[in-house]
């Protein structure tokens, strides 16, 4: 191949001046105060709003603090493919995570973990859709991570569910997730990216435990409808951190209601 | 999976045979079908085996590969799952019919495995920052009679545990280090895989709790927790699976009957 | 290849068989419960999975239906651990979708589809192990396949490869003998009528030598034949035995 010789020519392979930079030395088992201010079992404070994509039947747009989602939702519209005829309806999730939105940066195809994310944000509103009253239809769900700072899954789902709901389908209950960070005897509610990284990187004994759990839960049912850990625990730790994640969830439930209220009054005023 | 295509009458007698902890094939609730074990068949791969659970039949190959270190982890070997669900198992995994679960196990695996303890990882590295062992391990689905996350976990366990990873001598040559891989067969190391975790489902049918469903037990199932367990008694990975949702206090008794199988992965 | 020698001057071949020699065959018929029929077979280091689906209703688009006769489906993957070299993909690439078409042509041809018309034949092969003859040992062990689930045929199909080295030719050639960039031939044949339903040849052979390797492969395909023949019509005694004893109590 000809050479361009007015181009400068990178290196072959490249790394991320990232690999280079001193490394955060987060200690989560000695933290009485975490980076951002909060105490170990205080969620970040939630900002909740529908209706920011026009064309969509349904949308939402969730942050906390710097994680930041949005979701579309479109359909019930027909299935195109004649054998995926059902009497259930069908819901599809594409999950992604927008290319800047990491600090790594991120590829525009969906990767294996966005797969494994859309799966997991899908059983987790399987349950709460009334799909029988959606026969041969389809319902889209988009999930678009616009920045993530951690628990971007709880993040998802509860966007989602307010976006479902907001398009005027069909639950049994809304979806609120909530997630935490185990490390050792302490346990971080809704963890930042920083504190997830620092979990990973962390070097805990062989009989201690590091780990995650985000839980997706139906507060007016009282059923778990997703729940998903990583990382080595214990039962017993696991068993006290998904009780904790629940009753998160439980806290974070007025205010998805009050937003949906609110999107209810806007579309009423609207309409008058 | 759930294609067995099941009457209404069928689930119901699937129903009631669980409520009276006497099933189809005649086991309890919580017993185990009969399992077969094979390892070293494949003489292409570094390790293999092959479970056949009943009617679920996997067969594991691991190979090995010498790769540049990741480098967000220069420290450590990496492993990667791979698994074809091939059409022999059922006409729809066809073409590429069988990606979604194919993706879906191999999430699973990959969670189950990602934390430091699953194996050695540090062994893996050949050359700190810069050349460690990559283990494909490829996971090929030949037929499917429920159970598969479970039947897959133990198949690759038991490859890992049969892998033989060649020696390397490292040469220090002028402007870096040369590695040689070692000809001879029996110039191995083995892996430690103690530590490696199975994965357990607990499917909810009705109001109790089933293990080691068969394909149609599992169409009855509305809800499934899937655990990745050590030897130890950890939980590496959970999931719930299915189109049900499950009260907290039930996916606590889910765990507890999980944990109890805890003695049975000795290989 | 260099320091290697295919065929030495004592007239052995590299894995010790004689030019005409055969490796070790072994199969096993209905390996599957779910399948309708299914086949194990090994030939050597080679070994192959091979299970067939039907006759059945046309999965997919109707349009594939042929109205007079039955549709034959084929897939041939080989497991991503089979090869020397890790593969990347299981199936898909260019040497499997030749692979496909070649299995569906030579069983079109033998199976009698005149009488299934408007349904369709799945035969999916899965190579767990490659060591040459990749595509006889698929040929061989769908034919078993077959048999097992009852599929009406002309006559079994038997493959077999062969070459040419040092003016002797060879049959039933390994990895190390196909990658030496020799002549290679390779037939699909009704050993009873033998008749030829499948025939292909890579790189140069002389024309003088073509025939002699083809009557060598034919006898090659014949040995195969006879070998599976025995244990089929062995395994079936046994069975018809057995079944006498249950009818006669």
């Amino acid at each position: 191949m000809p050479l361009d010789t007015r181009r400068l020519t990178g290196p072959e392979s490249s790394q991320s001046p990232y690999n280079f930079a001193p490394v955060n030395k987060l200690d989560l088992t000695q933290l009485d105060k975490r980076p951002d201010g909060r105490s170990i079992k205080k969620l970040r404070p939630l900002f909740l709003r529908t209706n920011v994509v026009s064309q969509a039947r349904g949308s939402s747009y969730i942050e906390m603090n710097e994680t930041k989602v949005i979701c579309a939702v479109y359909g019930p519209r027909e299935v195109l493919r004649r054998e995926d005829f059902s009497l259930k309806g069908q819901l599809t999730c594409d999950f992604k995570f927008t290319t800047f939105s990491c600090r790594q940066r991120r590829q525009y195809q969906q990767d294996s973990q966005e797969k494994d994310l859309s799966v997991l944000v899908l059983e987790a509103l399987e349950p709460a859709v009334c799909l029988h009253k959606y026969p041969k239809s389809q319902i889209n769900i988009f999930i678009t991570v616009l920045q993530h700072d951690g628990s971007a899954l709880s993040a998802a789902i509860t966007c989602a569910s307010v976006a479902l709901a907001s398009a005027g389908i069909e639950m049994y209950d809304l979806v609120v997730a909530s997630s935490a960070a185990i490390c050792g005897s302490v346990t971080l509610i809704d963890p930042t990216a920083q504190e997830e990284d620092a979990l990973l990187k962390a070097t805990v004994k062989p009989d201690n435990n590091a780990g995650s759990v985000t839980v997706a839960f139906l507060p007016s049912l009282s059923q778990v409808s997703a729940i998903s850990s990583d990382g080595e625990l214990s039962f017993e730790i696991l068993n006290k951190s998904m009780q904790e994640c629940v009753a998160n969830c439980q806290k974070l439930y007025p205010v998805l209601e009050h937003t949906l209220v609110k999107h209810q009054q806007e579309l009423e005023a609207g309409r008058s | 999976m759930g294609d067995a295509g099941l009457s209404e009458a069928e689930k119901t007698f699937i129903l009631h045979s669980v409520q009276d902890d006497f099933r189809e094939d005649g086991r309890g609730n919580e017993d185990f079908r009969h399992m077969e074990l094979e390892t070293s068949l494949i003489s292409n791969t570094n390790g293999s085996a092959r479970v056949r659970l009943a009617n679920t039949d996997v067969l594991v190959g691991v190979k090995v590969q010498l790769t540049p270190v990741d480098p967000e982890r220069p420290e450590v070997g990496r492993l990667e799952f791979f698994i074809d669900c091939s059409a022999n198992a059922t006409p729809a995994f066809e073409g590429r019919g069988g990606e979604e679960l194919g993706s879906e196990i191999s999430a699973m695996l990959t969670r189950a495995y990602a934390f430091p303890g699953a194996v050695d990882f540090h062994s893996l590295c050949v050359l700190p920052g810069q050349q460690c062992w990559l283990l494909y391990v490829d996971v090929l689905l030949l037929e499917c009679g429920g159970n598969l996350f479970d039947a897959v976990s133990i198949a690759v366990k038991a490859a890992l545990f049969n892998l033989k990873i060649p020696n390397v001598t490292m040469t220090k040559d002028e402007g870096g280090v040369e590695l040689d891989l070692s000809d001879d067969p029996f110039d191995f190391k083995r892996l430690d895989v103690s530590g490696a975790p199975i994965i357990i489902t607990v499917n909810k049918i009705g109001h109790y709790h089933v293990v080691d469903a068969s394909e149609k037990e599992e169409e009855c199932s509305l809800a499934r927790l899937m655990l990745g367990v050590t030897e130890k008694g950890t939980i590496t990975a959970m999931r719930k699976e299915g189109s049900g949702s499950l009260d907290p206090n039930s996916i606590s008794d889910m765990m507890e009957v999980n944990t109890r199988f805890l003695c049975l992965p000795g290989i | 290849m260099a320091g290697m020698e295919l065929l030495s001057d004592q007239g052995f071949r590299i894995d010790g068989r004689k030019p005409n020699e055969l490796r070790r065959i072994r199969f096993k018929k209905g390996v599957f419960r779910q399948a309708d029929g299914s086949a194990y077979l090994e030939q050597g280091n080679t070994k192959v999975l091979a299970a067939v689906y039907g006759p059945h209703e046309i999965r997919g688009s109707r349009s594939k239906a042929l109205h007079d006769k039955l549709l034959i489906n084929c897939q041939y993957s080989m497991a991503t651990f089979s090869t020397q070299d890790r593969k990347r993909r299981p199936r898909g690439d260019r040497k499997a979708q030749e692979m496909t078409s070649h299995l569906k042509q030579t069983f079109d041809a033998v199976v009698l589809t005149e009488l299934y018309p408007k349904v369709q034949l799945d035969i999916f092969v899965e190579v767990l192990q490659s060591d040459g003859g990749n595509y006889c040992a698929s040929v061989n062990a769908a034919t078993l396949a077959l048999m097992d689930a009852g599929i009406p045929m002309k006559d079994y199909v038997i493959a077999c490869s062969g070459s040419h080295l040092r003016d002797t030719p060879i049959v039933d050639m390994n990895n190390l003998e196909e990658s030496s960039g020799g002549a290679e031939v390779v037939m699909a044949v009704l050993p009873r009528c033998e008749q030829i339903v499948f025939l292909e040849m890579n790189s140069r052979l002389h024309e003088d030598h073509l025939s002699g390797v083809m009557d060598h492969v034919m006898v090659g395909c014949k040995d195969i034949f006879n070998v599976l023949n025995q244990q089929v019509q062995d395994e079936l005694c046994q069975k018809t035995q057995l079944d006498k004893l249950v009818t006669t109590g």
